[in-house]
């Protein structure tokens, strides 16, 4: 298992917690919660814990693409268990809209 | 329910349109089959209760460590949901995992208790303990099984088996505590698993790549027609939400008439085995018949020879059975189950009979035949000191390779007997026996659950010979995928790794390390020193808890199961804030 850590520019915080996902095969959960007070609000702040280890390079990109695009500032969590980038794709997107809605059904 | 085929009855147009169950993961499944708008997650993934055990052992945890417990209602009724998540380690029971179970069941028992009956429903999804929290899953499945046996008088505990992982391992063993178990066409049910039945057995004893056969064995199709499960429903979310609102209504089972307690029934059925003459699967269908009850007396039973062989092996099991009861000639319940009976305790053994019939228990593994013999000498013991003040102890010497790991194990309901023993022993416990296991050789898996880990009070001895675990090093290290050193080097930082009898007393449960000159032929130093153990243990469970929550209170839990105790007092702060 790696630990990996990276920070990216955001401007909105998300408002909400969320939990997707599924530490299983092919698959990860990810845990966004809004900044805590001492975090910097503008930005995003990633954790990866991943079962494979050797893949900082795509992490990086995967990740840096997806902040560039919709850099919504936040602690994130991933715990990964071999999930490909397209997956990966998949949970950012989803948590992000759940934790980027105003009024989504609660998490 | 009537004879559910594949999908039962359901038109191709209802089965496109239904809701599948099985492809929803463990929120998914408990929010499906509690009311709209009432589940509320207890101990959930923000509140980071992780297994401390996998990130040292370069394992990604999960935030809720792959057990979701979701309290709410079913048809208006208090229910607390325990939903396994398969896709995570496999459902394995991990020291988190599990206490959440255990915690959930007791404080529905303790709402019950005090006039709210909270009835609970845990979806069985898991391949049985977590290797790599080896000892400290295989005492949360015994932590499980006891809180189902509490709170199973107060309020239902039904079981739901839907696929595709299944239910395995000792959790089995709780699947066969519950209430009444649901299962679909998809749903398997064992103790011992086909592949492990292969590695242990070979492949002429399970062959796990034939599918058919393992759905012959284990299958819920089966299950249902043998008894062994009582509602037979397709993968479908609404369907399974019907039958477990009529199980829920159908309230508490009358004492006495759990598949656990059926001795009979478990009885007259194991007297139609014999591996010697083979069985199809299929042919238990018509032999016992769809209701659990006994089977009709025309059929012909099989004898065991009633004594023993005439030079059993020596066994440490049999040795200090033999020496700390003083009794010279133990009673052979059967030839492998060995009972010594004093005016103060009762001595039981599981013993290696070359002769069992039951040939994957030959060598003293607990089989169904030894499950059976335990549970009527507990219950036996029960019933004799049921109006005295002072119930006499129960000592469990325990030298045990493991359970029996065999096809025809499984097709007879390894796990159901085994229920029925673990059941047995927490009966006598709760009725004021003082249970008194005392390792002096291994004590492996299944069969410690079975004999031992009910116990109020459990002593080993301090000795190269004492092995306590989930599954011996060679299968353990082969199924996490690791060379036996590699184990080794790990089993030196994690303590529920370890094969080491003093790592396993640092967990929380050991209450005496002994140290003897001899273990294989005790000293007559050694047996005063043993014995007086022996009588301090039936004391301290004398003035002590009934349950095993002094397995959380002691010193070496506050250090070792820091995470089961933060359970505890989470699940207990969030079930009730005001408490």
């Amino acid at each position: 298992m790696q630990t990996l850590n990276y920070r990216f520019p955001a401007q909105n915080a998300a408002s909400r917690a969320v939990h997707v996902g599924v530490v299983a095969s092919g698959d990860l959960e990810i845990l966004l919660e809004p900044p805590a007070p001492d975090d910097p609000p503008d930005s995003v702040v990633v954790r990866v814990r991943t079962s494979v280890n050797g893949f900082d390079t795509i992490w990086r990109e995967v990740l840096e693409r997806f902040f560039t695009r919709t850099p919504l500032a936040g602690r994130w969590e991933l715990n990964d268990f071999g999930a490909t980038p397209g997956v990966v794709n998949l949970r950012l997107r989803q948590a992000l809209q759940a934790g980027a809605a105003a009024d989504g059904p609660p998490s | 329910m009537t004879d559910t085929p594949l999908v039962a009855g359901l038109t191709w147009q209802e089965l496109l349109a239904r809701r599948s169950f099985i492809e929803l993961d463990a929120l998914g499944r408990a929010t499906a089959l509690l009311d709209p708008g009432s589940p509320q997650v207890l101990a959930g993934p923000f509140d980071r209760l992780e297994s401390p055990w996998l990130v040292p052992q370069g394992i990604t945890p999960q935030a809720d460590d792959g057990t979701v417990i979701a309290r709410g209602s079913v048809d208006g009724r208090p229910v607390v949901i325990a939903a396994i998540e398969q896709g995570f380690q496999g459902g394995g029971t991990g020291e988190v995992s599990g206490a959440k179970i255990s915690q959930a069941l007791l404080l529905a028992a303790a709402d019950s208790w005090a006039g709210t009956p909270t009835a609970a429903v845990i979806l069985f999804e898991t391949g049985g303990v977590r290797l790599q929290e080896a000892n400290l899953g295989l005492n949360a499945v015994a932590e499980i099984c006891s809180a189902v046996l509490d709170l199973r008088p107060l309020a239902p505990v039904v079981g739901v088996v839907a696929g595709t992982v299944g239910s395995f391992g000792g959790m089995s063993i709780a699947a066969g505590l519950c209430t009444r178990i649901i299962v679909t066409p998809q749903a398997r049910i064992g103790l011992n698993g086909p592949a492990v039945i292969e590695q242990e057995g070979g492949i002429d004893e399970f062959d796990s790549s034939d599918h058919a056969l393992i759905w012959a064995v284990n299958g819920g199709q089966q299950r249902y027609a043998t008894g062994l499960a009582d509602d037979l429903v397709p993968d479908d979310a609404d369907l399974l939400r019907a039958a477990l609102i009529d199980a829920i209504n159908a309230g508490v089972a009358e004492p006495g008439r759990h598949r656990s307690q059926r001795l009979d029934v478990l009885a007259s059925r194991l007297a139609t085995l014999d591996p010697a003459s083979p069985l199809d699967p299929r042919d238990l269908r018509t032999l016992w018949g769809g209701h659990y009850e006994p089977v009709a007396s025309s059929t012909s039973s099989i004898k065991s020879p009633a004594g023993e062989t005439a030079d059993p092996p020596v066994t440490r099991g049999r040795t200090w059975l033999r020496a700390l009861s003083g009794v010279a000639r133990p009673e052979p319940i059967i030839p492998s189950v060995l009972s010594a009976t004093t005016n103060t305790a009762r001595y039981l053994a599981v013993v290696p009979d070359p002769d069992n019939r039951f040939y994957r228990a030959r060598e003293g593994q607990v089989g169904v035949t030894e499950a059976l013999a335990l549970a009527q000498a507990v219950r036996d013991l029960i019933e004799a000191d049921k109006d005295a003040l002072h119930k006499r102890a129960i000592v469990a010497v325990v030298d045990l390779p493991s359970q029996a790991y065999g096809r025809y194990e499984e097709m007879a309901g390894l796990h159901q007997a085994m229920a029925a023993t673990t059941d047995a022993y927490h009966a006598a416990r709760i009725a004021g026996h003082p249970i008194v296991a005392v390792v002096v050789g291994t004590a492996l898996s299944g069969g410690f659950l079975t004999h031992g880990l009910q116990a109020n009070q459990i002593l080993a001895l301090d000795d190269p010979g004492v092995e306590i675990h989930a599954m011996h090093k060679v299968a353990a290290a082969r199924i996490t995928r690791r060379t036996v050193d590699q184990l080794d080097e790990l089993a030196k930082t994690i303590a529920p790794l370890s094969y080491r009898v003093d790592d396993w007393a640092k967990l929380g449960f050991c209450e005496g390390l002994l140290t003897v000159e001899n273990a294989d032929a005790p000293t007559a130093h050694d047996l005063k020193m043993v014995g007086a153990a022996i009588v301090d243990a039936v004391q301290r469970a004398r003035s002590g808890p009934v349950d095993l929550s002094n397995r959380l209170d002691s010193d070496a839990a506050v250090t070792t199961r820091h995470a089961s105790r933060a359970v505890r007092d989470l699940l207990a702060q969030q079930w009730d804030p005001e408490r």
